[in-house]
């Protein structure tokens, strides 16, 4: 990214019981912002479109000061021109979608290209309580794209959808990532969003900045594990590729002398894929021949058992992985599971998620 | 039913003053309900006590407080006869004036429910799509509150069509003049005309039946 279209955040926002602090500067053209719902993302995101402003500190855009409590500098958000999509998407509701996209147009008699981009042509006369969840994101995509913004903010423009409707609204995100070019601020507590479209990775929790690098990065670093827990993904490995066979319908991963199949995805053996497995997705068995449909019978070793919870978690050493599995006490007693048991960890190719490739 | 020539008097006095009061106070009221409703100010629950005061006191201490404030003698009314020697009280300027302070209460509760319904959200949003604060407030709260606006407008406008005990305050009860219908029917009550009487509360009913029926269709959908 140019000089001039980075951002530089370096600022405090108190609420109620909990304080934002951050100090970064967004030099990708994809930033996403990753964490948990409280964290103080939100906050984050309002505070650079101006909707919200901070307790002290600076928000610059390039060389410009957007905010600077020092010399009491603070532009209102219709000045800073940034794009703001939200989860609901806001669309105002006695417009037609029409009139919502010329509403920041700074030219309303030309024909935005975000239009196209959005494929939302055949619904620009209809009003919003008449689109569905999808279509009403992407006009709400198209909007912030047709005031042609300096950047685009999005917050969780996904996470209203169900998980089909998300599949089909991302290639769109991309689309608009290869033709707009401006940089994206992207707040999402979904993994798989951030790493799929983001070139770097915030990692948010309690107000603060806890990592940041490459989204696949930040995976191997020691927030790896705090990701996990915050995204509900407890277990992401990097497997190698064996077999990859389009017309069974699965991709083979190796895992130590074992195997992980995953439903088939277009790559080349020996290509490393980072998977995703949650920790109440994995069954336990003690015998590896029980007749499931489930493709995945992994051996491993119970290294230890945390029973403190409302649920017992057990670490799993899995040939050098470890796999954390949650299962009932209930279970555990019945399997009569302590550490060094031989266990079977058992899960269906759909429990195995990929993350990006 | 045959209504004399006093009665149509009354009937389109009190349609007149209430059609007045209402272009009069609505620019106040969009203002007053718009901070109630969206912006948080020192003072903002004095501002609401004070636009609501009427609603709770009797409408004849209000009428006695614009007595003393306008009357020849009073702060404002006072000034008034001075400076361009004209005499507010019992008046038709009084009566508007009475008729707009009394209804005002109602025009602003109806405005700010219109308002505080619409979200901030969509208000934000419209900010950053580069609109203006005014702009917001004209493409946006407006259009959105209409209905709560529709509502408190024809509410107020009832309550004018019907004011009597600050009407009678500070414009007295002139025949011709300052006399709306509700001063007419007291009028014909206490003279014993009885059919005059059936007459315009006849007329007072449908006229304020209209008036909640159309509140009702614009205000619920």
């Amino acid at each position: 990214m140019a000089d001039n279209t980075k951002i530089r955040l370096d600022f405090r926002k108190s609420l109620d019981d909990f304080t934002l602090s951050v100090d970064c500067t967004l030099e990708a053209k994809v930033s996403a912002f990753l964490g948990v719902s409280g964290s103080g993302k939100s906050t984050l995101l309002n505070c650079v479109s101006g909707t919200l402003t901070p307790d002290a500190g600076e928000i610059a855009f390039g060389d410009e000061m957007l905010y600077a409590s020092a010399s009491g500098i603070n532009l209102p958000p219709e000045k800073r021109r940034f794009g703001y999509v939200f989860q609901e998407g806001h669309l105002f509701p006695h417009l037609t979608v029409a009139q919502n996209i010329r509403y920041g147009q700074p030219n309303p008699r030309k024909s935005s290209d975000a239009i196209d981009v959005l494929e939302i042509s055949e619904l620009l006369q209809r009003y919003p309580k008449e689109l569905s969840g999808g279509q009403r994101q992407r006009v709400a995509i198209a909007r912030a794209l047709a005031m042609e913004p300096r950047m685009l903010l999005m917050d969780e423009p996904l996470a209203a959808l169900d998980s089909a409707l998300k599949d089909r609204i991302i290639p769109y995100l991309h689309h608009v990532k290869e033709v707009f070019e401006i940089p994206i601020l992207y707040i999402t507590h979904a993994f798989s969003e951030a790493m799929t479209l983001a070139d770097e990775a915030f990692l948010i929790a309690d107000g603060e900045i806890m990592a940041r690098g490459e989204p696949h990065r930040l995976l191997t670093a020691p927030a790896a594990m705090r990701i996990a827990q915050m995204t509900g993904v407890e277990n992401i490995l990097f497997l190698p590729v064996t077999a990859s066979n389009k017309t069974s319908g699965v991709t083979t991963l190796e895992i130590g002398s074992q195997s992980l199949i995953i439903p088939y995805i277009d790559i080349g053996v020996g290509e490393v894929v980072p998977v995703a497995i949650r920790a109440e997705d994995i069954i336990i068995s003690l015998e590896p021949d029980i007749p499931v449909s489930a493709r995945n019978i992994l051996f491993g070793q119970v290294q230890y058992l945390d029973v403190k919870s409302e649920r017992t978690w057990l670490s799993i050493l899995v040939e050098w992985h470890h796999l954390a599995v949650k299962i009932t006490h209930e279970a555990r007693e019945q399997l009569q599971l302590k550490e060094g048991s031989d266990v079977y960890c058992v899960m269906k190719t759909s429990a195995v998620n990929i993350l990006w490739n | 039913m045959k209504i004399t020539p006093a009665e149509v008097a009354a009937l389109s006095l009190s349609i007149k003053v209430a059609l007045l009061s209402l272009v009069i106070m609505f620019p106040p009221g969009l203002l007053a309900g718009w901070l109630l409703a969206k912006r948080t100010f020192p003072g903002k629950s004095f501002l609401n006590t004070l636009v609501m005061c009427p609603l709770v006191l009797p409408p004849i201490v209000s009428g006695y407080l614009l007595l003393i404030l306008l009357g020849k003698h009073g702060v404002i009314g006072g000034f008034i006869y001075r400076t361009f020697g004209i005499e507010i009280v019992f008046s038709q300027v009084a009566v508007i004036i009475a008729v707009s302070i009394i209804s005002f209460p109602l025009l602003v509760r109806g405005i700010v429910t219109g308002m505080a319904s619409v979200p901030l959200e969509l208000e934000n949003t419209a900010r950053t799509l580069g609109a203006s604060p005014l702009k917001v407030f004209w493409t946006i709260t407006f259009p959105l509150a209409h209905r709560g606006i529709i509502g408190g407008m024809i509410l107020g406008f009832s309550k004018s069509l019907g004011e009597f005990g600050a009407t009678i305050m500070v414009a007295g009860n002139i025949p011709g003049k300052t006399q709306t219908m509700a001063l007419a029917i007291f009028s014909a009550v206490h003279l014993g005309e009885d059919a005059s009487v059936y007459r315009l509360v006849f007329i007072s009913t449908v006229v304020a039946f209209i008036a909640l029926w159309l509140t009702e269709r614009f205000t619920l959908r």
